[in-house]
């Protein structure tokens, strides 16, 4: 069969479209293919062809030839009656059509009955007939179509969430429904106190307003009435004692004017529950979506290990998957590269390197070889390691820093919104009002019944009922703006520490930089040489070596050669036969043992001492007994880090770098992005302290990492921001995310949270203007239902179009 | 009188019986998801 020349894709020789590209025969499954490849072409872009890594793309191809490991799987299954049924998560749906064909693709397949997948949450459901097929079946099935079913289970804490805001939405519902249909009565006895009404059919209207506002109060406004009755026996203030002392006293006065024929308040009592449980479920809805994408960020797979056993009888060790957590002291695993080690331990066989960048800062991978150790929750780059557990539990280093982040989320302060700061005092000082009028117009001799009724209805006018709305409607495009451009807003308190902020602490590697070596220069000493040339014959040896460095050189260049008698010396370099020469590439060790002249460099002796003072890798290259170019190997800055810096700067904020690597490389990192304020070498507990003592100087801190040993100090700082490639706890400790790992995002959620403060207190401001401004009427005895309703259309109005204005807040690209 | 009284009550019940369909929906999961909807609007189902 031929292979496409253009995607390598197989087809029958009858379809093949065939093209004739400088004077050679080329053959494409299809004319899209051949056009690409004439385009590609033309515009002199063959190395395309040499540069594609087809195993790069997309989910590692190795996953899906693996037999899938049910074992997880099966405890989420269900029985009911002869059918089983699953819940499972399905990784790599990113649109409709994923939702779309995973659907069909198992309702095709013999046995299942019932399959469908959640769209918003890729959560699937699938059913199937036990006697026809099996979950085995069902998984492979899904593997073939190119995603990754994962066991998935809903926590308790989620449960609850979605029961809540189910009942929430139940409840605005029907108190909805219940206000509209009473608005219809309220506007009929409007227009018969401007017309005049008969006094039955006024009594009539008012008995039926009064009947429909009973179970809006009292099943609807139940929440508000429990808590406020909780808070009154602590004689706090909250916004639920408002709400409750506002529509209670416009409901008790009601009902008390219905017999006595004055005006009812039933629209003002139904409203004021149904804007703050509007404002209630928006918040709850905006939160639930922001914990349910959190989780897909989270990693979803079992936490298990391979742990070899020793058999008895034949002698031979066995592997068997277990849970980590029934690993013990002593027991022997195994650690495939590309494989997290699951705990503290030793290495007895084999030899790899670790990352242990994100436990520790250290931006290079560590060498190991038997005898040395290794921590858990690092991660085992390039071989295969059997290590002996040392440490479990609560003795390891990555539950050290949980502990960390555990004690700093104890002792955060709960900072308390804006909205109940301020009802905390409004509420006693309307108290105090109501109370003073009741007095004075006993004083000047009025009758008891009429003075109290005056005292209420400041009670009645006091509520504001946009209050409710103020702060959710701002968060809620907030978070929408926010996560338009990539940022996940995990709690919308955030918004005001953000807007508070005084310094901002950037982690270095992972966040400032890319964390992960790349070639940073090539330096030539033999003259004769042309870069790119070097460049392909070092990429072409290197491509052969396993190694971080080797990676590094092997991406930056095209490797054109064949490459023959490859040898690796292990913390040393590689050496190989390619375009006629033994090339040597290797640190100066490798160079002098294989008697490379090193006084070629000449003058440049200078630079590499520079390129190493800066904290970054140099090997050389050499063949036929010279050395003939040195490479620079680095963990460089990202593209927009120098930018995001200046506009943070610009901002007023004092801007600094913490890390766990040497001094050297820190300051290097920091003076190429513009940072002069550096702490290096700081373990985990460190950068948490650090964070703690400005912050105990009244400044608010914005902490941005992404490793495990930035945790604490997100968790500590007032505002944690989380990179979404970090890790798993760095995203949970964090309190917004950058899902596009772009730092630019930095200034862009400063501004917007300034501008969204902003809004908020003018939203507050204005909720309770048009309520306090018709105290006065109430005072003097002549407030009237329309001047409530009034009031309180004003303020709505007001507080909805002021918070559309956040939407207006450009990035800085714009 | 009596045709306020009885529109009101027509009002009512009508008022009702969405307010109980509305309580349906939700407690059947139709709010769970409201992105998909709208996306398998489209989707052929003929070949089932």
């Amino acid at each position: 069969m031929p292979q496409c020349n253009h995607c390598l894709l197989e087809f029958p020789d009858r379809e093949a479209v065939h093209d004739t590209i400088d004077g050679q025969e080329r053959v494409f499954c299809c004319k899209g293919c051949s056009g690409i490849h004439r385009l590609i072409h033309q515009e002199g872009l063959d190395a395309f062809y040499e540069r594609r890594k087809w195993n790069e793309t997309g989910i590692a191809a190795f996953l899906f030839n693996k037999e899938p490991d049910i074992k997880p799987f099966a405890e989420h299954v269900t029985e009911s009656g002869d059918v089983r049924e699953i819940d499972l998560y399905v990784e790599g749906i990113r649109c409709a059509s994923c939702v779309w064909l995973n659907e069909k693709i198992l309702l095709k397949t013999e046995g299942v009955e019932y399959a469908r997948v959640n769209y918003a949450t890729h959560r699937a459901k699938i059913r199937w007939d036990p006697d026809r097929t099996g979950l085995p079946q069902i998984l492979k099935r899904i593997l073939s179509i190119g995603y990754i079913p994962k066991p998935f289970s809903e926590s308790e804490q989620l449960r609850v969430q979605q029961a809540e805001t189910r009942d929430l939405l139940v409840r605005l519902g029907t108190a909805g429904f219940l206000s509209s249909q009473l608005m219809i009565y309220s506007i009929a006895l409007y227009a018969g106190y401007f017309q005049g009404i008969d006094p039955g059919t006024k009594r009539l209207l008012e008995l039926i307003a009064m009947l429909l506002t009973v179970p809006v109060l009292f099943y609807s406004g139940m929440p508000f009435i429990r808590s406020t009755l909780n808070g009154f026996r602590h004689l706090r203030f909250t916004m639920d004692s408002l709400i409750i002392i506002g529509a209670g006293s416009a409901f008790i006065y009601s009902i008390y004017e219905i017999f006595s024929g004055g005006e009812v308040y039933f629209d003002t009592s139904a409203m004021i529950i149904t804007l703050i449980l509007l404002g209630r479920y928006i918040e709850a809805a905006a939160k639930g979506k922001a914990s349910e994408t959190v989780k897909r960020l989270l990693e979803l797979s079992p936490k298990t290990a391979v742990k070899l056993v020793r058999n008895q009888e034949t002698g031979v060790n066995e592997r068997e998957t277990v849970q980590i957590t029934s690993l013990s002291k002593g027991d022997l695993v195994e650690v495939k590269p590309g494989e997290k080690i699951p705990l503290d331990g030793t290495v007895i066989a084999g030899e790899s390197e670790s990352d242990e960048s994100l436990l520790t800062g250290e931006s290079r991978p560590i060498a190991k070889t038997p005898g040395t150790e290794v921590i858990g929750a690092s991660m085992n780059l390039y071989g295969t390691l059997t290590i002996e557990v040392t440490r479990t539990e609560k003795d390891t280093v990555l539950a050290g820093i949980i502990r960390a982040v555990e004690d700093a989320q104890a002792h955060k302060p709960r900072i308390q919104a804006l909205a109940d700061r301020v009802v905390g005092i409004f509420v006693p000082a309307i108290l105090l009002i109501a109370l003073v009028t009741i007095l004075s117009y006993l004083a000047r001799g009025s009758s008891l019944h009429q003075s109290l009724m005056t005292g209420v209805s400041v009670l009645v006018i006091a509520c504001p009922c946009s209050l409710g709305l103020a702060t959710p409607l701002a968060v809620l495009i907030f978070t929408t703006m926010a996560s338009s451009r990539g940022i996940l807003i995990r709690n919308g308190e955030v918004i005001e520490n953000t807007a508070r902020l005084g310094h901002i602490i950037f982690d270095k590697t992972g966040t400032i930089t890319r964390g992960k070596p790349l070639l940073k220069e090539v330096i030539i000493a033999d003259h004769s040489l042309a870069r790119d040339h070097l460049l392909s014959v070092a990429a072409s040896v290197e491509c052969m070596s396993e190694h971080s460095i080797g990676h590094a050189i092997c991406e930056a260049a095209i490797p054109a050669f064949p490459v023959t008698g490859f040898k690796a010396f292990p913390g040393k370099g590689v050496e190989g036969h390619a375009a006629g020469k033994q090339i040597l590439i290797g640190n100066r060790v490798l160079m002098q043992e294989k008697g490379i002249d090193m006084t070629a460099l000449g003058p440049l002796h200078g630079s590499v001492g520079d390129f190493e003072g800066q904290g970054d890798t140099v090997i050389f290259m050499g063949w036929d007994g010279a050395v003939r170019a040195f490479l620079v190997i680095s963990d460089i800055i990202r593209d927009e880090a120098p930018e995001a810096v200046d506009s943070a700067k610009a901002m007023n904020c004092t801007v600094a770098i913490v890390s766990g690597d040497t001094d050297i490389t820190t300051r290097s990192i920091a003076s190429q992005v513009g940072i002069t304020e550096t702490l290096s070498g700081t373990s985990p507990v460190g950068k948490r302290d650090y964070i703690a003592g400005i912050q105990r100087e009244k400044h608010g801190v914005m902490m941005v990492g992404d490793g495990i040993n930035d945790a604490p100090a997100i968790t500590e700082a007032s505002v944690g921001i989380a990179m979404g490639r970090g890790t798993e706890i760095a995203i949970e400790s964090a309190d917004a995310v950058l899902i596009r790992n772009d730092l630019r995002l930095i200034p862009y959620f400063i501004a917007l949270s300034r501008k969204t403060y902003t809004v908020i207190k003018q939203n507050i401001f204005w909720a309770f203007f048009y309520n306090i401004a018709a105290i006065p009427v109430a005072v003097s005895g002549v407030l009237h239902p329309i001047i409530a309703a009034g009031a309180m259309a004003a303020s709505s109005l007001f507080v909805v179009t002021n918070s559309l204005r956040i939407r207006k807040q450009r990035g800085n690209r714009e | 009188m009596w045709t306020i009284g009885f529109l009101i009550f027509l009002s009512i019940v009508l008022g009702i019986g969405a307010w109980l369909f509305f309580i349906w929906s939700v407690k059947s999961g139709q709010y769970d998801d409201i992105e998909g909807p709208k996306h398998r609007m489209l989707d052929d189902e003929d070949e089932k």
